[in-house]
């Protein structure tokens, strides 16, 4: 145990302590980051704080306010400034004291038409922020709960018949968040499999791994690498996910999300029990790869055979989105290889029988043992042949 | 009681018999040779007894009984294959390893820089692995072997590749761990080595052992009926007894006729008045011996 404690432990500081892993774990929330700021400031650049003229001769709307600003927009109310014509308008749009105007059209009650006419600079945000001024202009005459409901507009909610799962169809950052996790928990397990990969391929390079296993038993250096590389898998995940708790919680501030984040706890728990096993089957046949092959290179090639197949739910999202409970989607949510990431996929769109969900996590348990083995004995049978692969036939039949 | 006890332990790759029914065993406080030609079972045998390997049948013992996780601390071992962690700085590679041997991380702090000293290796300890030469890394293979003080230690070919400075100082090293009381396996195929340092041997030739016993035992039973004799001047021709007269390394090989005792020899030069400076039986050298039985046994693989 204290052995195996000391490979840990050595797996895990050797990864974790270099600056390469630094690097990795702060690139990914960094460029997620990037890319978000680089789209926020996208769309900041191509609005414009000037105030909108409008022109109203048919006085559709009487008294006129102002749009209070939201607690949730990120950009301050656009000022809306009536003309009592159209040439007064246009001569405040040439003086450039507004971006745009518009002249609301006799019949806009029933036909919502209204002309824009627009200088050169009008944002994209102009359209949007005099349809809020009209919008709040309209209702201001009726009760306040009736006028919230109707500026708000409508919000599908989709519920089961046990009435155990709901879709809110505003909430769509509860959708996207599991498909995300799917990503994270893909890109972990590589990174992952590849430390272990690396290790065993490297000790069997160096030769240091003739020492090793003259040293502790072979289970056990097996288990405190897989272990180890498991948990620099872990780190990279946490780190990611508190990443993402502190930019989901300070994100509302400077992007437009008024919705609550409400992730279903259940869905984590099926979330851990999935990942978990399919986590450990992927290190194992990584230790597995590493003891067989002689050199990196074609432990690399090998190891696609097993985390490509964790992404094939991805090439089926529409069929698994609109079907979850197809043919396709339940066999993917079955099938151990591509069941890590099919059957939390499947489970955002339908309620998942408890069989179904008993069955998958099974097998994945199976597998996961299974390569735990595999590893342990191909480790074995592999670890000291220097120049010679060990082919799959010797590894289930030699002792 | 024997350090290690093998009895009649064969193992089969494929189709190819590795090791035949191999047994011998080693006392504590000797160098055992494992000798034999390229290929012919001796690393196999070293990795069964190390339990790389388990054996197709036969028992081995080890320090009384069958190898565990917790004998394993209690030997070292030198593979032919040198292996450290290349990326790794000196003195944290070594410290680790001797970890993993059951030494406590200060003990083999301590331990480990003793040797550093020793071993002349001090001044590189903040190195990485790779940064080293050859040599070094040799040395510090050796601290590997021996920093946790073991019982048994296996050598694999403990001087390729090694210079003659190196190769002294393994030698020396060697020779002080048996005067310690340590059980030696030394496996090589340099018989001059082997003859130096060894106690006792076995020839392992296409798996089988060929020959064991005490080295000494081993020439004697090899020794032909030939004397070895140095003069400051010309042997005489036609001594009696004697069939032929060779060079032999600034000597003269007398080999003598059947019958014929070398006292029988020694008494004729001396009535001759011939100045001797050496006279001595012909051993044969491992290396003779070694041909020859791996001739008569087969070739080598």
């Amino acid at each position: 145990m204290k052995k195996f404690l000391l490979v840990f432990a050595y797996e895990y500081k050797r990864h974790v302590l270099r600056k390469r892993f630094i690097f990795a774990i702060l690139s990914m929330p960094l460029m997620v980051g990037f890319v978000i700021g680089l789209s926020y400031l996208t769309v900041r650049l191509n609005e414009n704080p000037s105030p909108i003229g409008y022109v109203d001769p048919y006085h559709i709307i009487d008294n006129p306010q102002q749009v209070p600003p939201s607690p949730t927009s990120t950009s301050p109310a656009v000022r809306v400034i009536n003309y009592d014509t159209e040439n007064a308008a246009k001569d405040a749009l040439a003086a450039g004291d507004i971006q745009a105007y518009y002249v609301l059209s006799q019949n806009y009650m029933n036909s919502g038409e209204a002309t824009m006419v627009s200088g050169p600079n009008a944002g994209n945000n102009a359209s949007t922020d005099f349809g809020d001024f009209l919008r709040y202009n309209l209702v201001s005459g009726l009760p306040q709960v009736d006028a919230t409901r109707l500026i708000n507009g409508n919000n599908l909610i989709v519920r089961s018949l046990d009435g155990a799962r709901e879709m809110n169809a505003n909430n769509w950052i509860s959708i996207v968040l599991p498909l995300l996790s799917g990503v994270l928990f893909f890109i972990a397990v590589n990174i992952t499999g590849g430390y272990l990969l690396q290790a065993v391929v490297e000790e069997k390079e160096n030769r240091t791994m003739e020492i090793l296993v003259t040293s502790i038993s072979p289970t056990q250096l097996m288990a405190g690498k897989i272990t180890g590389d498991l948990m620099v898998g872990l780190t990279e995940l946490v780190v990611w996910i508190m990443f993402a708790i502190v930019g989901l919680s300070i994100a509302p501030k400077f992007l437009p999300i008024d919705q609550t984040i409400n992730i279903d706890p259940g869905y984590m728990v099926l979330l851990l029990v999935t990942f978990l096993p399919a986590f450990i089957a992927v290190a194992g046949f990584m230790g597995a790869i590493g003891s067989m092959v002689t050199e990196m290179r074609e432990a690399q090639q090998l190891a696609g055979l097993f985390t490509l197949p964790l992404v094939v739910p991805y090439w089926f999202v529409t069929s698994i989105m609109f079907n979850p409970n197809g043919p396709v989607a339940l066999g993917m949510s079955m099938f151990p290889f591509t069941a890590p990431i099919a059957l939390p996929m499947r489970a955002i769109f339908t309620t998942l029988p408890f069989w179904q969900v008993a069955i998958s996590i099974s097998l994945l348990w199976a597998l996961a043992i299974f390569s735990l083995w595999f590893a342990g004995r191909v480790f074995r049978l592999g670890m000291l042949q220097y120049g010679k692969r060990l082919s799959l036939r010797d590894a289930f039949n030699r002792g | 009681m024997p350090s290690i006890d093998v009895r009649e332990i064969s193992k089969k790759f494929g189709n190819l018999q590795a090791v035949d029914k191999v047994s011998f065993t080693v006392e504590p406080g000797e160098i055992f040779g494992l000798l034999g030609p390229n290929g012919a079972g001796k690393t196999t045998s070293l990795r069964i007894i190390l339990d790389i390997f388990k054996p197709d049948s036969g028992t081995i013992s080890v320090l009384d009984g069958p190898m565990s996780e917790e004998k394993k601390n209690l030997i070292g071992y030198l593979p032919e294959e040198r292996g450290l962690y290349q990326e790794m700085q000196l003195d944290r590679c070594l410290i680790y390893l001797a970890t993993l041997k059951g030494l406590t991380e200060s003990e083999a702090r301590s331990r480990v820089n003793d040797y550093l000293v020793r071993f002349d290796l001090l001044d590189a300890r903040k190195k990485k692995v790779k940064e080293l030469s050859k040599g070094m890394q040799q040395k510090a293979q050796l601290i590997t072997t021996l920093v946790h003080e073991p019982q048994i230690v296996i050598i694999d070919e403990p001087f390729s590749a090694l210079d003659p400075v190196n190769t002294q100082m393994v030698k020396d090293i060697l020779l002080e761990w048996r005067a310690k009381g340590t059980a030696i396996v030394m496996c090589t195929h340099q018989m001059h080595n082997a003859e130096e340092l060894c106690d006792r041997l076995a020839l392992i030739n296409r798996g089988r052992v060929v020959l064991y016993g005490a080295l000494h035992e081993i020439q004697h039973q090899f020794a032909r009926d030939a004397i070895v004799v140095e003069s400051s001047q010309d042997l005489p021709d036609g001594l009696p007894g004697v069939t032929s007269v060779q060079k032999h390394n600034g000597s003269k090989l007398l080999t003598l006729a059947k019958g014929v005792k070398t006292e029988d020899i020694l008494r004729t030069l001396l009535e001759r008045n011939i100045p001797l400076e050496k006279f001595e039986i012909a051993m044969p050298t491992l290396d003779e011996i070694f041909i020859q039985v791996v001739k008569e046994s087969g070739g080598e693989e």
